[in-house]
């Protein structure tokens, strides 16, 4: 049986209401900002609770924007997690700052006790990445950042829908990044992502960046660039908008189901923790489990499409070979490396598919 | 009577069926991001332009960004260019930590190749000549100075696609060329859009790496990188449109012949082409005596007309913000007094150009 980790080709296929929306906005060639774009902005802002919100072309982007509105630059340093997507990195050293990786705790988020040792005069800005669709102890990273007056952007990539005592990801640090990946919870058809704030100096310094510091066709503020979400796009994320809640929720029921068959294997799968207050969105569903890369094996045989996040963590990564670090300092994280793996859940799965593949996971350690 | 300064609206109007199934073939894949459309894009520009790699950006200003990212151009260093453009080229050479060094342009509103030579320093690390309003800059002299003093060029190619010097496309006398698609241009997406070309092949393989994050795989990041990829919805709606640009731009170059037939030289300047150019003309600007006048004159016969642009880069707020304002570029500075775009679509009718004719040329009479 076809367990597919991909569900694209399922999350696209009724398109009417989009191509009708696309079908209007041809004609209008209202594509450069937009107010498909504008539309979507307000709608988002809503749904996550704050003031502000800019799309861009992508969450890297939206990241880059977030930093570069604090002012980072060479010389500083923005402290962030082992285990995450590149971007997050990239996005640092596309500044010109030097990225600095904190180990991860017991559930695949930073590890705040592990933040402190790492904060020095240089440090500008600590990015807490909401990974997997998970969160790190939002509450404990705001005090650190609190008492050493140092800001927080989280990276929210993964983190539409989720919740931390029933507030958004994207609602802790002063300005903060969101993807629209196709991957994500919240997807569009290509590259698309979005920063938000309630600082409105911020949004008004970010919404000229992203537009080439433009305030108008003939003046310019400041040298800007070119951020902008398509506006195709946009005409995606506004539908998108109005499925999340579902996606989310038919993900935890998926969730559920494995947690509650997974743990029976323990000590062979280990789950992280679930913190009652938090819900997660399920971007990814990571399990630790004993001997990975024959389960991993295994399961691809019986086709069930499961993957890991990542073989290797940034601390291992060639890319950051120019970076003098240690690797005692990251036991968690390359532990982690070896047993991680990331489960099918997707919204598009069956009951049967989902049976299928507890049944296979059993069958290995039997 | 009226006239539109462009004709974006028909011309999406008319190809909204055939663009509409460009993007439902790409949509109903499933496979959104780096598609087989994109790689087909990037071919059908090299097969194009005659240059041998092609890489699919998010912008003409990510191009221009990557560009001098991957020449190694940063702190420290400065890029000569013209005050004569649209913001992004100033923005991208600021965006990699460089300082772009202004050099006045010559009566085609291009970079003046003569007055480069004095404002080269030992931090000059590139020339990025501007093809304004998709007229090509005389890349002999260009290349000549560059080979002298062993500078690096990027051509800022924005508005480069289908212009020609020598025979041969824009893009050919660099390391990297920057194009943008963005709805303007004459090879146009439904939003931004740019790529590169380059004949270098490690050029290609670190702009390649860097799009992507920095990945050589999924599961391994050699650099670090950004997100910079050329959407694949607009990939095969560009694939569609560029089999239409050479007969796009006859047209354009048609009506700006007849556009040369009918107004009168002594008051208004058409851009012409010099024996080695072959312009795509994405924007029809004319020098205009009493322009600001003759704008006002023009909209209330119902002729559209547009200022490309009233401001030279360098006396622009951001400008002065960081001391750049503090020259004198003195060709620029007055030809952005008399810079006119007039209507100019591959719909517009002779008649319609004989009517602009007349009535700029009615507008003179009184003088």
């Amino acid at each position: 049986m076809l367990i597919p980790y991909n569900y694209l080709p399922f999350e696209f296929k009724n398109t009417k209401p989009i191509f009708k929306e696309w079908k209007k906005l041809i004609k209008s060639t209202d594509f450069t900002l937009g107010k498909k774009m504008i539309d979507f902005e307000k709608k988002f802002a809503k749904y996550i609770g704050v003031n502000y919100c800019v799309a861009t072309n992508n969450g890297t982007d939206a990241l880059i924007l977030s930093l570069k509105s604090l002012g980072v630059k060479k010389g500083d340093e923005v402290i962030t997690v082992c285990n995450t997507f590149y971007a997050t990195v990239g996005a640092i050293v596309a500044c010109g700052a030097k990225p600095v990786l904190i180990d991860c705790d017991e559930r695949y988020q930073i590890d705040c006790k592990k933040i402190l040792h790492k904060i020095n005069k240089n440090t500008k800005v600590i990015i807490p990445v909401h990974w997997g669709g998970a969160s790190p102890e939002m509450n404990k990273i705001m005090q650190i950042a609190k008492k050493y007056k140092i800001h927080i952007i989280e990276d929210a990539c993964m983190g539409i829908g989720a919740k931390i005592g029933g507030k958004s990801p994207g609602t802790f640090g002063i300005v903060n990044a969101f993807s629209m990946h196709p991957l994500k919870s919240l997807n569009v058809m290509g590259d698309g992502g979005m920063a938000v704030t309630n600082k409105k100096e911020i949004y008004n310094w970010m919404i000229k960046y992203r537009n080439h510091g433009m305030t108008d066709r003939d003046h310019i503020d400041f040298w800007g660039v070119n951020m902008r979400l398509q506006p195709l796009q946009a005409v995606v994320a506004i539908e998108g908008l109005k499925k999340i809640e579902n996606v989310i929720k038919k993900r935890n029921e998926n969730a559920k189901k494995l947690d509650n068959e997974l743990k029976k294997l323990s000590p062979y799968i280990i789950l992280p923790k679930r913190i009652k207050s938090y819900k997660e969105t399920f971007a990814l569903y990571m399990v630790l489990a004993k001997r990975r890369d024959k389960l991993l094996s295994y399961l691809q045989k019986k086709g069930v499409e499961a993957k890991v996040h990542y073989p290797l963590p940034l601390n291992k990564q060639k890319a950051f070979k120019i970076y003098s670090i240690s690797q005692k300092d990251f036991l968690t994280a390359n532990k982690q490396a070896k047993e991680l793996i990331t489960l099918p859940v997707h919204q598009y799965l069956s009951d049967r598919q989902l049976n299928f593949m507890i049944k296979c996971i059993k069958e290995f350690y039997k | 009577m009226k006239i539109e300064l462009i004709d974006l609206r028909q011309r999406y109007k008319e190809e909204s069926s055939q663009i509409l199934k460009c993007i439902n073939k790409v949509a109903a894949k499933g496979n959104l991001v780096l598609t087989e459309e994109l790689s087909n894009f990037e071919n059908n520009i090299c097969n194009y332009t005659g240059l041998k790699y092609c890489l699919g950006l998010n912008s003409g200003t990510d191009a221009l960004m990557i560009a001098l990212w991957a020449l190694g151009i940063g702190k420290g260093d400065e890029v000569i260019t013209s005050p004569t453009s649209f913001v992004a080229t100033i923005g991208a050479i600021i965006h990699v930590g460089a300082k772009p060094v202004f050099v006045d342009v010559a009566d085609d509103l291009n970079i003046d190749p003569l007055k480069i030579e004095e404002k080269i320093t030992k931090k000059t690390k590139a020339i990025m000549p501007v093809h304004w309003a998709g007229r090509m800059c005389d890349m002999n002299q260009i290349s000549k100075i560059a080979k002298k003093y062993k500078l690096k060029i990027i051509e800022d190619a924005a508005q480069g696609m289908g212009s020609f010097f020598n025979n041969k496309h824009a893009g050919s006398f660099s390391d990297i060329a920057a194009f943008s698609t963005h709805p303007l241009k004459n090879l146009n997406g439904l939003g931004d859009g740019g790529f590169i070309t380059t004949n270098n092949k490690l050029l290609y393989n670190k702009i390649k790496l860097y799009r992507n994050h920095g990945m050589k795989s999924r599961d391994n990041v050699h650099i670090f990188g950004v997100n910079s990829r050329l959407d694949v919805l607009n990939a095969e709606v560009l694939n569609f449109r560029l089999k239409k640009l050479k007969s796009i731009i006859l047209k354009r170059r048609r009506n700006i012949a007849i556009y040369q037939k009918y107004l009168n030289p002594a008051y208004i300047k058409v851009p012409f082409d010099s024996k080695n150019q072959f312009s795509s003309f994405v924007i029809f600007l004319c020098l205009c005596e009493k322009r600001d006048a003759l704008q006002s004159y023009l909209n209330k016969k119902g002729i559209q007309s547009l200022i490309y642009y009233g401001t030279p880069l360098h006396k622009h707020v951001a400008s002065k913000k960081m001391g750049l304002d503090k020259i004198k570029l003195p060709v620029a500075e007055n030809l952005a007094k008399k810079v006119l775009a007039l209507p100019h679509h591959q719909g517009l009718k002779e008649k319609d150009i004989k009517f602009v004719c007349r009535e700029v040329n009615k507008f003179y009479k009184k003088f």
